[in-house]
């Protein structure tokens, strides 16, 4: 007899077309679930309301990129090439410009030869945003992780195929054996299992 | 989401504008067309030499309109796009426009006008009055005249493009040509969008991209040298290749957010109400967007190739510019023109609230403004002699711009209700109007 401890990760439900899958989305958010998520093989348009899901974070964080790269970039170039910072009061950061200022094309060494530094600071501003996109995407995906609890189920290989499918979690306060299930199948959701995860 | 709509619930034969219905607007711009239009006749015979400018510059601000419309329907049907066919009859309209513009950019034709404008023209003239009397050809008596004024020695090498020949590739066949294909392509193009309506045919739609794609490139020629035979060529020594491209920028920008105005303005009269959707303010805000920045893009690295490189033929464009009050004009630009509203642009329920993005847009357009007039007017000064900023001659501006401007959007806006307000049989209309992006 197999004592392996198990966990419950919820309900996996099947469903035959975009369609129903969109249907189903839309009940189960009306019947108030906060921990749950869908799974197709391609992106379906409008998916996020019919799922009731807010709007996501990930722009404030690559805004607030973009404007660090900015500024680092700003800063490095005007410390290590003008006499910006010593004319606010601020000559201890650069030193060593202040004695050798670096005089390109007779262009001045005061904040006007500021079009020079555009391209860095426009490229520096790309690379942060994007930086920030792609980790901060992964962070509030929770990715990289090892396994997911759903790769249990043989049925769910399908999803990268041709299968439509809602995962309601155990974790979801409003999630019930019974409830749960039975509002999965008035929705006519098939193969309907009870996904469990050896811990 | 909202109930999808289907062809049940849109208008048999689409929906047609009462020009009743928005008569206070469209009669204030008539009548301030034709104030404007009194002015400036007053104007071009009392104050020939500064009006000129102040007629160029309201030429072309409204010229860009025209040129921008006449891109997205070409973007349109090249990209084989689907969500903006509710919208696409408004830009239809806008490059059609096309006609008006001719009349208006006639008086450019003059050589009375354009011997204020265009330095280059009276060197020419010079010289084919040589040429007559020594029976040589015109370059030649260029370039004798250039051994006195070495000056003229870009003329002699520019020639080939800049010349008066009116058999040849002058300025004068291709004043005629631009006005011929803006108004090939924007009749072509609404023309098979009329002939849907007929039969709801998708080889119209076919056809259209098969269209677009060929004239693609005589549209982009177009733009480019109508830009510089007109604006560059006040200063017959400055030269930028970015020029053009700066141009189409400026053209694509203004005429999106011209678009949305009037797309604003006929929803709230009644029209447009099931067609146009939040979605499509958003997908026009993005483009808007996205404009904002390759306008940036392309006037800085125009900036920046002309300020590193120091070349003095080069550096007179902004030279002028940078200096006395204009230097405050540039500033505001560079704040008004790109950070503001990249600013405004960036963040997704500004774009989608119809109220705010007009707003913006009425900034946007007004900053296409100042672009413009910062690009044609401080030529003036220097050019006629009379110092940095002619005293008293920004009325003439405020005039031209009335008369051009006024009378071409009353034109305009009336000729909205010559046809339905989008191509109600167009095969994609149901796509565009369930759009999500």
């Amino acid at each position: 007899m197999s004592t392996t401890l198990k966990r419950v990760h919820g309900y996996l439900a099947e469903f035959d077309s975009v369609k129903d899958l969109y249907h189903a989305a839309e009940h189960v958010r009306d019947a108030g679930y906060q921990r749950w998520d869908v799974h197709s093989p391609f992106p379906i348009h409008g998916m996020d309301t019919a799922m009731g899901n807010p709007r996501s974070k990930l722009p404030y964080f690559v805004f607030c990129g973009g404007i660090t790269g900015t500024t680092v970039a700003f800063t490095l170039e005007t410390i290590t090439q003008t006499n910006f910072w010593q004319s606010i009061g601020l000559g201890f950061l650069q030193k060593i410009v202040e004695t050798y200022p670096t005089v390109v094309q007779a262009k001045p060494t005061d904040i006007w030869t500021l079009p020079a530094f555009f391209p860095v600071m426009f490229e520096l501003t790309i690379l942060f945003s994007a930086f920030t996109t792609l980790f901060g995407l992964l962070a509030l995906i929770g990715l990289p992780r090892w396994n997911h609890p759903l790769f249990v189920s043989k049925n769910f290989s399908k999803f990268s195929d041709d299968g439509f499918f809602v995962c309601i979690e155990a974790r979801d306060p409003k999630f019930s054996q019974e409830g749960t299930k039975s509002l999965l199948e008035k929705l006519g959701g098939k193969n309907i299992e009870l996904v469990e995860d050896e811990i | 989401m909202s109930h999808h709509v289907t062809f049940n619930d849109l208008p048999q034969g689409g929906e047609k504008f009462e020009t009743a219905k928005g008569a206070k607007l469209i009669n204030s711009l008539g009548f301030i067309g034709g104030v404007g239009l009194l002015a400036s006749i007053y104007y071009f015979y009392a104050e020939t030499s500064t009006f000129a400018y102040s007629w160029l510059f309201a030429v072309f601000f409204c010229f860009t309109f025209v040129v921008g419309g006449c891109f997205w329907i070409l973007l349109h049907s090249v990209s084989n796009s689907g969500w903006g066919v509710s919208v696409r009859r408004i830009w239809e309209n806008l490059a059609n426009m096309i006609i008006p513009m001719a009349i208006f950019a006639s008086p450019l034709l003059f050589p009375s006008v354009q011997t204020h404008l265009y330095e280059w023209m009276n060197h020419h003239r010079e010289a084919a009055h040589h040429a007559a009397e020594h029976g040589s050809t015109v370059k030649e008596a260029l370039h004798h005249m250039s051994e006195a004024n070495p000056h003229l020695h870009v003329l002699v090498s520019k020639f080939g493009y800049m010349n008066l020949n009116p058999a040849g590739f002058s300025w004068y066949t291709r004043f005629f040509a631009y006005f011929l294909v803006l108004w090939f392509i924007a009749s072509t193009l609404r023309g098979r969008s009329l002939k849907q309506e007929q039969d709801g045919d998708i080889k119209h739609t076919i056809r259209s991209r098969q269209f677009s794609s060929i004239v693609l490139l005589p549209f982009a020629l177009t733009v480019t040298f109508a830009a510089y035979d007109w604006l560059v060529g006040l200063d017959y020594n400055w030269f930028s290749t970015m020029w053009g491209v700066y141009i189409f920028a400026g053209c694509a920008w203004a005429s999106m957010a011209v678009s949305i105005l009037v797309i604003t303005w006929l929803r709230s009269l009644g029209y447009l109400q099931k067609v146009v959707t939040d979605e499509h303010y958003h997908l026009m805000g993005k483009l808007l967007f996205a404009f904002t920045v390759f306008w940036a893009y392309i006037a800085f690295s125009q900036y920046f190739l002309i300020w590193y490189a120091n070349v003095t033929e080069e550096t007179r464009f902004y030279l002028t510019r940078n200096t006395e009050g204009w230097r405050a004009v540039s500033i505001f630009i560079l704040i008004g023109h790109f950070v503001a509203p990249f600013v405004f642009l960036l963040s997704q329920p500004r774009k989608k609230n119809p109220v705010v993005m007009s707003l913006g847009c009425i900034w946007i357009i007004f900053m296409h403004l100042v672009d413009m007039y910062w690009n044609v007017i401080p030529e003036r000064g220097p050019s006629l002699g009379q110092g940095v900023w002619v005293p008293g001659a920004w009325m003439q501006d405020i005039a031209a711009l009335c008369a051009v401007f006024g009378i071409m959007s009353f034109l305009y806006l009336r000729g909205l209700a010559k046809y339905s307000l989008y191509p109600w049989r167009d095969p994609r209309l149901i796509e565009s109007v369930n759009v999500v992006n």
